[in-house]
């Protein structure tokens, strides 16, 4: 990261433990870790849920660039952290000396493009049960699923999330979410353990989710 | 090195739901991305320009492909892999920089749809939430996150109908820290933040920072969650000055204060902005008009709940004027007059007539 010497104006440090950001923090500028580690969290009911651990050469708090959006998590250093704040006035002057750097945010902007657009097909189906069907497949695509014992029973996904994070994507309330998974236990389409969702066969929910999009 | 392709009118380049790593430049002929719109279900066909780059987006982040890319007249392009794209904009960070704000206004568009979206059903409100985050680190004695958290909530919402408590609050992890330090001590009790934030949608402001309401604003100081209209005038200055004094702005905030300490019309703000004033002054490093005014406030205002900590002020004016004994003085005089053991002002004096007596020895 030699070439970045010339914007040590832009550099900002944190001891370990301190806050960069916080959750519902409005923010507009956004984050380069040069050295150190940055825990990415949110505050869910009673229990602080690390989302993240970031390392250089990651980027944070790129969401910044939607104008008026609260932090969605808090980021707090880990160790001893560097980074290079970026903000409008010298964004441009800091892609221009690092192509290398330009070409990873243009990547991560278009996997949250993507998200946002993924998260949106979610909240357009009607039904709050395709809603809840859909998260899952949405995390399957985006490899969060753990294919459980891939030879039997290759249907089969292990997700590790909680009812708040299937809530929290489906728009709904946490209450809602436990509901539906309850009937889908019934019908033993997915199991419930306190650490993990396991959807029984990933494929009904996909066509579970297809009949029930408008075309 | 990035190929030719020549199509045919009527061919298609790609289809959606394609997965691939080619990325295209226009160079002759008419492409046409067709796709449909998430939001209205329309069919939307958009033209490619010569020399316009397409299949990016799918390619660098390695998804289906979104659109059909249809030939409408024949057609040359240029067929770039990920990494001989990746080659080809280090050389022309222009290109990047383009590519860069397209996404962004992208990013922002489809941000805005989810939001659109979200506002029926889910609704937490910043504020609510940025209150409801310090409570957690002072309930888990995670003073100096606590700390950050309600300092923040107090430059936002000057006014907000939590700011009380979160000053309090801000006392309290204050207090902590000094007294146990960070992650010890006893856990402070903290009224659920969420049943503070019920009793303010009961409030039937709920509008003021709630669903759909106004989102913080990015600049401090416009603080879109002021109710103002249950505030009298000179309380609301008083909590823009405060504001200005959290965010550093002392001498923003020394004239703010000034202001309505001179307007006698509410006595009990200005006498809280003519202390504050102090406070000021000393932030400014103006530490022998932080004595003079300190002095003549004590003398004037012998009732004020801000005594004690008028001398405190003083005793830091003089320690950092190199007055060791004054200073002594003053912090001792504070432990005599506060019997309050857990009371802030006295943990504060005791503490720096400690690192005093210390530095005295050492």
């Amino acid at each position: 990261m030699a070439d970045l010497a010339s914007f040590t104006r832009f550099a900002r440090t944190y001891d370990p433990g301190e806050i960069i950001f916080a959750e519902y923090e409005p923010g507009d500028s956004f984050y380069l870790i040069q050295s150190g580690r940055v825990k990415i969290s949110k505050i869910v009911g009673d229990l602080e849920k690390t989302i993240d651990i970031l390392q250089p050469p990651e980027f944070f708090g790129e969401m910044a660039i939607l104008e008026g959006a609260p932090r969605s998590a808090t980021a707090q250093a880990m160790d001893k952290v560097k980074v290079l704040e970026f903000n409008r006035a010298n964004f441009e002057v800091l892609m221009m000396g690092n192509p290398q750097m330009a070409l990873r945010l243009l990547k991560l902007f278009t996997k949250r493009i993507w998200d946002q657009k993924r998260r949106f097909m979610i909240l357009t189906l009607e039904e709050p049960q395709a809603k809840v069907a859909d998260v899952f497949l949405m995390l399957a695509e985006t490899g969060a699923a753990v294919q459980a014992n891939a030879e039997q029973e290759g249907e089969k996904r292990e997700f590790k999330v909680t009812v708040e994070d299937v809530a929290h994507w489906a728009g709904m309330s946490g209450q809602e979410v436990q509901t539906i998974l309850g009937h889908f236990a019934n019908q033993r389409r997915v199991e419930l353990f306190p650490d993990k969702i396991v959807v029984r066969n990933i494929s009904d929910f996909q066509r579970f989710v297809s009949t029930r999009r408008k075309k | 090195m990035p190929k030719a392709g020549i199509y045919r009118a009527n061919s298609v380049i790609y289809f959606q739901g394609d997965l691939s790593d080619k990325i295209y430049i226009l160079q002759s002929g008419t492409v046409s991305l067709n796709y449909t719109d998430i939001e209205n279900g329309k069919e939307i066909h958009e033209i490619i320009e010569k020399g316009e780059f397409f299949g990016v987006k799918s390619a660098l982040g390695k998804y289906p492909r979104e659109e059909n890319a249809v030939v409408l007249s024949d057609t040359q392009v240029l067929v770039f892999t990920v990494p001989e794209f990746e080659v080809f904009t280090q050389a022309n960070t222009r290109i990047i920089m383009k590519m860069l704000k397209v996404f962004s206004n992208q990013l922002r568009r489809v941000h805005k749809q989810v939001e659109t979206l979200l506002e029926k059903s889910e609704a937490e409100s910043p504020e609510i939430g940025l209150f409801t985050a310090g409570g957690y680190y002072l309930k888990n004695r995670q003073y100096s996150q606590a700390k950050y958290i309600f300092s923040r909530y107090l430059t936002y919402y000057p006014a907000g109908r939590l700011a009380e408590q979160a000053s309090r609050y801000l006392e309290m992890a204050e207090t902590s820290t000094l007294k146990y330090g960070d992650g010890k001590g006893p856990a402070p009790l903290v009224v659920e933040a969420s049943r503070e934030a019920q009793s303010v949608r009961q409030g039937g402001q709920a509008g003021a920072a709630g669903p759909g309401g106004a989102q913080p604003a990015a600049a401090p100081g416009a603080s879109p969650a002021a109710p103002g209209d249950e505030l009298s005038s000179s309380a609301k200055a008083y909590y823009d000055a405060v504001s200005l004094f959290s965010q550093g702005k002392y001498k923003e905030a020394l004239v703010a204060y000034k202001k309505i300490a001179d307007d006698k019309s509410d006595p009990e703000y200005s006498a809280k902005a003519l202390y504050d004033m102090g406070r000021c002054l000393y932030m400014l490093a103006q530490y022998d008009a932080t004595i003079r005014h300190f002095t003549q406030f004590v003398q004037t205002n012998p009732k004020s709940p801000d005594i004690v900590d008028s001398l405190f002020w003083l005793g830091q004016a003089y320690e950092k004027k190199g007055d060791v004994e004054r200073a002594k003085g003053f912090y001792k005089k504070i432990l005599a007059m506060e019997s309050d053991e857990d009371a802030a002002v006295r943990l504060k004096a005791k503490k720096a007539l400690r690192l005093l007596e210390e530095a005295a020895r050492g």
